[in-house]
C-alpha cells in the first residue's frame, strides 16, 4: 500500500475515518504538554478499533480531537482528520465550519463519554434528554414521532419504556450507561466513539453492556472506536488495536496478531499485566517504572527508560511506525528492534520478551 | 516461572491446624442505621454485612471478592475496628479485641490498612518524612530523631522507593500514583504490623504499575510473614495474589476456599456468574467472538430491605422455594472449599446431585483449554 508509512494498514478494508499525523498540545502555564504527537490511525467501515493505553497516554484526547470537542488550552497543532462518506468526496473534519460541524456531529459521529454519572443532566428526565437531541437535529419530527423514537431507542438498549419519565438518580449505573448509549445512537450515526464506557461499572454489568453493544452493532452496523485502559477487554471485542504510549501510537495490529505476537516491548508488557483465570499460576513481572511526564518526555523513544531491551539508539533516535518486516503488512510498530541495521535481521519472539522482562524484574528485586 | 508453593500452601486445611490464625472473625454483622425520622414502624437499617466469618494466618493472603455494595470494604473496616461491629467476635491471636482507646491503639499497631486511593489517603500538606514519622512516634518505635530517620529510610527502601534520601523530603503531589501507594504501604508497615488489610490497593493505579504493587505486597507477605486481606473486584487478580478466596454477595459470604478451587471449580451460582462475566481474552477473539450469555440478570438488591433467605435468589437461575425462606448453611465440598447454597446440600444429597446435573446443562462457560462443565 502506497501510504503504509502513514499508518494505514494493508489488511484493512475501505477506511471510514482516517487520522493522519495528528498532534495536540495543551498550553499549560508551566510548559507545553504534548498530549498527542504525530498520531495516525484508521478506522475501517463496520469495524471496532480499540485504543489502549494508560492514563495520560492521550487516548481520550484523541477521541475528543476527532469529535473536535477539544477546548483551550488544547490546540490541534497539525494533522488531518478525514471522513469517507459512503458516496462522495472525503470530508476533512478539521476544516468544517460550525454549521457543518453541527450537522456532522451526532448524525455521523457520536461519542459516549467516560462517566455516565456526569454525562446526564440530573434535573431533566431521561425522555426529555433523549428527545432534546431529536428536537435539535430532526426539527421535522413532531412530538409523537419523537416520543415514539425515544421509546424505540430505550427498548433497543434494554431499558423498559416506562423509564422515560425517570430522572438519572433513579437509574442504576448500568442503566445510565445504557441510556447514554441510546442517546448516542439516536440519529443512527456511522461512527461511535466510546471513551471508557464501562470503566466505572461492575464486571457483571460491564459484561451485559458489552454483550448489548455487540448485538447493537450487528443490528445497526456502525463502527466503533473503543477507548479503554483494559487491554484484556479489547482482545475480546476489537478487530484492530492501536496501543498508545506517551501521546504516540507505538503499535497497531489486528487483535489476533497482537495476542499471538505483540511486536512492541510495551505491548508485550501490557498484555502480560493482566493475571489470567486459567492455566498455571505464573509469577508476572509487570513493566518497571512509571509513565513519563509529557511536559518533559524523554528523548528518542519515550518508553526507553522502562524498556528492558533499550539500546543506545533508543534514547537518541525516535522510532517511526513501520512494518516489522517487508512482508508483515498487517502490523505496524515503532521500535528499533525491527531495524535490521541496528539489531540484526532476527525478530524478537515472545520468549525473548519474557526473558528480558524476567531479567529486569530480577535486577529490580535484588536492588 | 511458577510461583513456588511452599508445602504448607499445597494443603491449606492442614496449614491452618499447624498455624494458629493471627486474626479471626466470627459471625460478624454490621447494620448501619439510616438517619431518618420515622414516626411509625421500625427503624430502618442497611444490612451491610451478615454473619461473616474469616481467618487470616501469617504468611498467607485471603482475597475478598465481590461487586460494589457487597460489603467487602465494610469487613475490612470492621477488622481494622474503624467500625464497631453490630455483633460478632474479632479475635487477635486468640484474644478477643477489647474496645477502649488504649486497647484499640495497641490492636491497631498490629493490624494496619492500605486504602484504595493513594491520592486521598496521604495528607497533601505533609512531607513523606512527617507522614512516616507519625506511626513511629505514636507507637513509640523510635526514641531519637536519628533513629526515626533511619527507620524511615529503611521503610522507603523496603517499598523500593530509592534513593530513599530523595523521597523522604518529597510531598505527595510530587509523587506518581504508584509511588504514593508505596508510601501508603510504608506507612502501614511503619508500626510493624502482623496483619495488613489492603482495600483495593491497585484499582486506582495505572495498569502497568498494578503488578509492581501487587508483587511488592507479595514479597512483603513472604518476607515478614504478614497475614494479608486483599479486597478486590477482579477475580483474576485474586487468583494471582491470594492462596484463599472468599466471594461475597450483598453482604453475605457465598463461597470460599483455596483460590484455584474456587475459581476453576466454582460452585455457587453467583461465583459462576462473576467468573463468566470477567474479561477473558483466552476465550476467543476476532470474528468468532463469543456471545456470553450471562446466567443471571439483574442487580444487587437494596440492602435496606434485602430479599429474605439467600439474597441472590431473585437473580439465581436455580432458585428453589427454600432459598426465599432461609439462608443455607455451609456445605463442605472437600479440600477446604465451602459454599452456602442449597444446591449443595444441607443433608439432602440426592436433590443436590440432581441439581448439579441440571446446572451442567444450563450454564456452560466455554473456555479455550477445556470445556468446563460447571
Amino acid at each position: 500500500m502506497q501510504n503504509g508509512r502513514s499508518g494505514a494498514l494493508a489488511f484493512a478494508p475501505a477506511p471510514l475515518l482516517e487520522v493522519k499525523n495528528l498532534s495536540v498540545d495543551y498550553l499549560a502555564a508551566n510548559g507545553t504538554v504534548h498530549a498527542l504527537t504525530d498520531v495516525s490511525i484508521s478506522l475501517a467501515r463496520g469495524q471496532i478499533l480499540g485504543l489502549a493505553g494508560e492514563s495520560g497516554s492521550g487516548k481520550t484526547t484523541l477521541g475528543y480531537a476527532i469529535t473536535r470537542l477539544l477546548r483551550p488550552p488544547a490546540v490541534i497543532t497539525g494533522g488531518t482528520l478525514l471522513y469517507y462518506p459512503a458516496t462522495g468526496e472525503p470530508v476533512d473534519i478539521l476544516q468544517l465550519t460550525p454549521p457543518q460541524l453541527r450537522a456532522f456531529r451526532w448524525n455521523t459521529l457520536a461519542i459516549v463519554f467516560q462517566s455516565a454519572m456526569n454525562a446526564l443532566n440530573p434535573v431533566l428526565t431521561l425522555g426529555t434528554q433523549i428527545e432534546d437531541v431529536l428536537r435539535y437535529h430532526r426539527p421535522e419530527m413532531n412530538r409523537e414521532q419523537r416520543r415514539a423514537r425515544v421509546v424505540e431507542l430505550l427498548k433497543l438498549v434494554g431499558i423498559a419504556p416506562d423509564r422515560i419519565r425517570s430522572y438519572p438518580h433513579e437509574l442504576s449505573g448500568g442503566m445510565r450507561q445504557r441510556s447514554i448509549i441510546a442517546m448516542a445512537l439516536a440519529l443512527s450515526p456511522e461512527i461511535v466513539i466510546m471513551d471508557e464506557p464501562t470503566t466505572a461499572l461492575d464486571v457483571v454489568v460491564q459484561r451485559e453492556i458489552l454483550t448489548e453493544l455487540i448485538r447493537l452493532r450487528e443490528q445497526l452496523s456502525f463502527s466503533i472506536i473503543f477507548i479503554t485502559h483494559d487491554l484484556s477487554l479489547l482482545l475480546e471485542l476489537a478487530d484492530t488495536i492501536a496501543i498508545m504510549y506517551a501521546g504516540r501510537v507505538v503499535e497497531t495490529a489486528t487483535c489476533r496478531q497482537l495476542q499471538s505476537q505483540p511486536r512492541h516491548p510495551y505491548s508485550y508488557g501490557m498484555l502480560h499485566s493482566f493475571p489470567s483465570l486459567h492455566g498455571p499460576r505464573q509469577r508476572m513481572t509487570g513493566i518497571p517504572g512509571s509513565p513519563p511526564d509529557l511536559r518533559s518526555a524523554p528523548s528518542g523513544c519515550a518508553f526507553h527508560l522502562r524498556c528492558p531491551f533499550a539500546i543506545s539508539a533508543c534514547s537518541e533516535v525516535l522510532p517511526t511506525l513501520q512494518h516489522p518486516t517487508e512482508s508483515m503488512l498487517d502490523q505496524l510498530v515503532a521500535c528499533h528492534m525491527y531495524n535490521p541495521a541496528l539489531t540484526g535481521p532476527d525478530l524478537p519472539t515472545n520468549a525473548d520478551f519474557a526473558q528480558g522482562y524476567e531479567a529486569a524484574y530480577a535486577t529490580r528485586k535484588r536492588r | 516461572m511458577n510461583i513456588e508453593y511452599s508445602e504448607a500452601n499445597s494443603s491449606p486445611a492442614i496449614a491452618q491446624h499447624v498455624q494458629p490464625p493471627v486474626l479471626e472473625a466470627k459471625h460478624l454483622r454490621k447494620y448501619f442505621p439510616l438517619r431518618q425520622v420515622m414516626l411509625l414502624g421500625e427503624k430502618r437499617v442497611v444490612h451491610a454485612v451478615e454473619n461473616a466469618s474469616l481467618t487470616l494466618s501469617a504468611g498467607r493472603a485471603l482475597a475478598l471478592v465481590g461487586e460494589s455494595g457487597s460489603g467487602k470494604s465494610t469487613i475490612a473496616r470492621l477488622l481494622a475496628r474503624l467500625y464497631e461491629p453490630t455483633s460478632g467476635v474479632i479475635a487477635f491471636k486468640g484474644e478477643p479485641v477489647k474496645s477502649g482507646k488504649s486497647a484499640l491503639r495497641a490492636y491497631r499497631r498490629h493490624v494496619q490498612m492500605v486504602f484504595q486511593d493513594p491520592f486521598a489517603s496521604l495528607n497533601p500538606i505533609h512531607s513523606v518524612r512527617y507522614l512516616l514519622s507519625r506511626p513511629l512516634r505514636l507507637h513509640k518505635l523510635a526514641r531519637t530523631k536519628k533513629e526515626e530517620t533511619e527507620q524511615i529510610l529503611a521503610l522507603l527502601d523496603r517499598v523500593s522507593l530509592s534513593p530513599a534520601e530523595q523521597f523522604i523530603q518529597k510531598y505527595p503531589h510530587q509523587l506518581s500514583g504508584g509511588q504514593r501507594q508505596r508510601v501508603a504501604i510504608a506507612h502501614a508497615l511503619a508500626a510493624r504490623p502482623e496483619v495488613l488489610l489492603a482495600d483495593e490497593p491497585v484499582s486506582m493505579l495505572d495498569v502497568s504499575i498494578r503488578l509492581d504493587i501487587l508483587n511488592l505486597l507479595l514479597q512483603l507477605k513472604d518476607e515478614e510473614q504478614l497475614a494479608l486481606l486483599f479486597i478486590t473486584h477482579d477475580i483474576a487478580s485474586a487468583r494471582y495474589f491470594a492462596e484463599d478466596t472468599m466471594v461475597m454477595y450483598a453482604g453475605q459470604t457465598v463461597e470460599g476456599g483455596p483460590s484455584d478451587e474456587v475459581i476453576q471449580r466454582p460452585s455457587h451460582p453467583y461465583t459462576k456468574l462473576l467468573i463468566s462475566a470477567a474479561p477473558d481474552p483466552d476465550t476467543m477473539t476476532g470474528e468468532d467472538r463469543r456471545a456470553v450469555t450471562l446466567p443471571a440478570r439483574g442487580e444487587i438488591p437494596s440492602l435496606i430491605r434485602p430479599p429474605g433467605g439467600c439474597r441472590f435468589h431473585p437473580r439465581c437461575p436455580h432458585a428453589m422455594p427454600v432459598c426465599r425462606e432461609r439462608f443455607p448453611g455451609r456445605s463442605d465440598l472437600g479440600g477446604g472449599h465451602w459454599t452456602h447454597c442449597f444446591l449443595y446440600g444441607e443433608g439432602n444429597l440426592a436433590a443436590a446431585d440432581a441439581a448439579t446435573k441440571d446446572n451442567a446443562s444450563k450454564i456452560t462457560v466455554t473456555t479455550r483449554d477445556d470445556q468446563q462443565e460447571l
